[in-house]
């Protein structure tokens, strides 16, 4: 048995007629690891997994799951995986226990088996007394979690997760995220996208962050935040009429002894130094003597946050995603 | 075990369906509450049609409602069958399509296990409009036997026509769209066949259109089995027109539905 539980080489998705939705990316996930996959929206996260879980076709490249050939035998990897995708997928007219014996139905149970594993799953995700009102009655944290049960119910060797905390309350979130460790401690491998980046932090052995498409940073997060290696200054400069506010920053801060890196971000500038607090009056006093007035700044040690702003330019915004409309009239086209 | 595992994910399937179909208040207003009314306002707006001299002679009855509780099925049917592609849709945008796709299973088991509680709803339907129409003292010439074949040709013809639903379903990905074609094709299809009038009574045109119109093949077995009696040759024609329609419908959802779970 390989290490290496998920292999993925130079993986290309194209859509029609040309949008390179991934392009070539590699990367492996370690049998036993929760593996994070960051990155902003429309990246390649969700087309990632929808290759990885048989959903989608790749265009090009080499991906193997638990040692089998994805083009080969997707259904022997249907058999050994779960999926929590990040609509829901859960069925709204049916109650939390008909959705799970559903499941049991799909990977071909028997009755008895199937008994005992909904009991279970509800218990595990604490819906035993919400079990047998429709689901549609749930609020937002209730349907992650019976479509996380749901997930859970073939005993998957890899879960897939796509964003399985988005628009959760803090009390939600950290109980998805306990269920999840303890499952990885009891021998699944994890695979996540999430948007909170201090979750991502606390909870996965390796990180990847994907951006346009290709793989910008890997590595576990202590090794990505030493990367940086450096305090981080965020600064804001005030719009001055047509004047290029940002250019005229850089050059003043370019003169300020002690800097590592100056960075173009989304909505400023990001200063690398090994000691900021010592540094921050002089980059004050640098902008101050170029007639520029600062609208924000903000002073870090190393976070995932700044190694995801390093790496794409962009800060992590978490977009809450809304519910999907029922109504039958809502016409709306899914895009895949 | 592969028969046994085959026929747990089409059951599961086909259960989901049922239980939703149920639970949802649109079943009962199709299958109650609008035959009613149909019931109601084409027999009382139109039982003078039954006293025409040519009426009974053509049909073999003085009473229209006889003579209508057929287009009554049929209009149920073809209604019931427009609403399948729905189901497709809604699972297509809520993502449940995704979780099915994940499973083990054949893929042609999701399909075949909607299709199969199409014409289960359908087969309930038919059992509520019968029932009112005997309340309302229509007798089935035919008895039991007559009953059956009411049965399979309501199932078999509605499966055939669900096809069309779900092909426009699957190709447009848009409840709406879905909706509306349903409608516009529905009532031009039904009173442009042999359904709610004799065929003699029909306008020269309708008469040319209710002949490749396949709506009409069904009606004339129905009204045949409640009126007169057997006939094997209509209802023969009855199974052969349910099949090339079914042949069609089937055969293009089949080919729609594999492009949608392809991926």
């Amino acid at each position: 048995m390989a290490d290496n539980i998920i292999e993925v080489r130079d993986l290309v998705k194209i859509y029609e007629p040309d949008v390179k939705a991934v392009n070539r990316i590699s990367f492996h996930l370690k049998r036993g690891e929760v593996f994070g996959f960051l990155g902003p929206n429309g990246a390649g996260k969700s087309t990632t997994i929808k290759v990885l879980t048989t959903l989608l076709r790749k265009t090009s490249g080499n991906v193997k799951v638990d040692g089998i050939d994805i083009d080969e035998d997707p259904a022997s990897i249907r058999k050994i995986i779960g999926y929590a995708s990040q609509e829901v997928g859960i069925d709204d007219d049916l109650t939390a226990r008909e959705n799970l014996r559903l499941q049991c139905m799909l990977h071909h149970f028997h009755k008895a088996e199937a008994d005992k594993r909904i009991v279970e799953l509800l218990k595990t995700v604490d819906l035993e007394e919400a079990a047998d009102r429709r689901a549609a009655t749930y609020s937002g944290g209730m349907r992650k979690r019976l479509d996380l049960a749901m997930a859970l119910i073939p005993r998957p060797k890899i879960l897939f997760l796509d964003e399985p905390t988005t628009g959760l309350d803090p009390q939600n979130r950290q109980a998805i995220w306990e269920y999840i460790r303890t499952l990885n401690e009891r021998g699944t491998t994890i695979f996540l996208t999430t948007q909170y980046m201090e979750e991502a932090d606390r909870i996965a052995d390796r990180l990847c962050i994907i951006d346009h498409g290709k793989i910008v940073a890997q590595g576990t997060p202590a090794s990505l935040k030493a990367e940086i290696g450096a305090d981080v200054v965020q600064l804001s400069i005030r719009e001055n009429g047509g004047v290029d506010t940002r250019a005229l920053a850089k050059a003043a801060l370019s003169k300020v002894p002690g800097i590592q890196e100056i960075q173009d971000i989304e909505g400023g500038l990001a200063v690398y130094s090994q000691n900021a607090p010592a540094l921050v009056p002089q980059l004050v006093l640098a902008l101050n003597d170029a007639k520029l007035e600062i609208s924000q700044l903000t002073l870090s040690h190393p976070s995932l946050d700044d190694v995801f702003v390093k790496y794409t330019g962009r800060k992590m915004r978490v977009e809450e995603v809304k519910p999907i409309s029922r109504s039958p009239f809502s016409g709306r086209r899914r895009p895949m | 075990m592969a028969t046994r595992d085959f026929f747990v994910e089409v059951a599961g399937i086909f259960g989901r369906w049922i239980r939703k179909t149920l639970r949802r208040p649109m079943f009962l207003f199709f299958s109650l509450i609008q035959p009613i009314v149909w019931f109601v306002l084409f027999t009382q707006a139109f039982s003078s049609i039954g006293s025409i001299p040519q009426f009974a002679l053509l049909t073999g009855t003085d009473s229209y409602l006889t003579f209508f509780s057929g287009a009554v099925i049929i209009q149920t049917v073809i209604a019931s069958a427009m609403q399948s592609g729905m189901g497709f849709v809604q699972d297509l945008e809520s993502g449940f399509l995704d979780k099915l796709k994940v499973a083990p299973i054949r893929r042609s088991s999701i399909l075949l296990g909607k299709l199969l509680s199409d014409g289960f709803r359908i087969f309930l339907q038919t059992i509520i409009i019968l029932l009112l129409a005997v309340a309302l003292g229509v007798g089935v010439a035919t008895g039991f036997g007559g009953v059956f074949f009411l049965f399979a040709i309501a199932v078999a013809f509605g499966i055939a026509w669900s096809g069309i639903s779900t092909f426009i379903a699957l190709v447009t990905r848009n409840s709406e769209a879905t909706l509306m074609i349903s409608i516009l094709t529905t009532f031009p299809l039904l009173f442009l066949s042999t359904a709610v009038m004799p065929k003699a009574l029909l306008p020269d045109w309708v008469q040319t259109v209710s002949i490749y119109n396949p709506i009409s093949y069904i009606a004339d077995a129905l009204h045949k089995l409640i009126i007169t009696g057997w006939d094997w040759s209509v209802l023969g024609a009855a199974f052969l027109v349910t099949l090339v329609v079914g042949a069609i419908t089937l055969s293009a959802t089949t080919a729609m539905f594999r492009r949608a779970v392809a991926g």
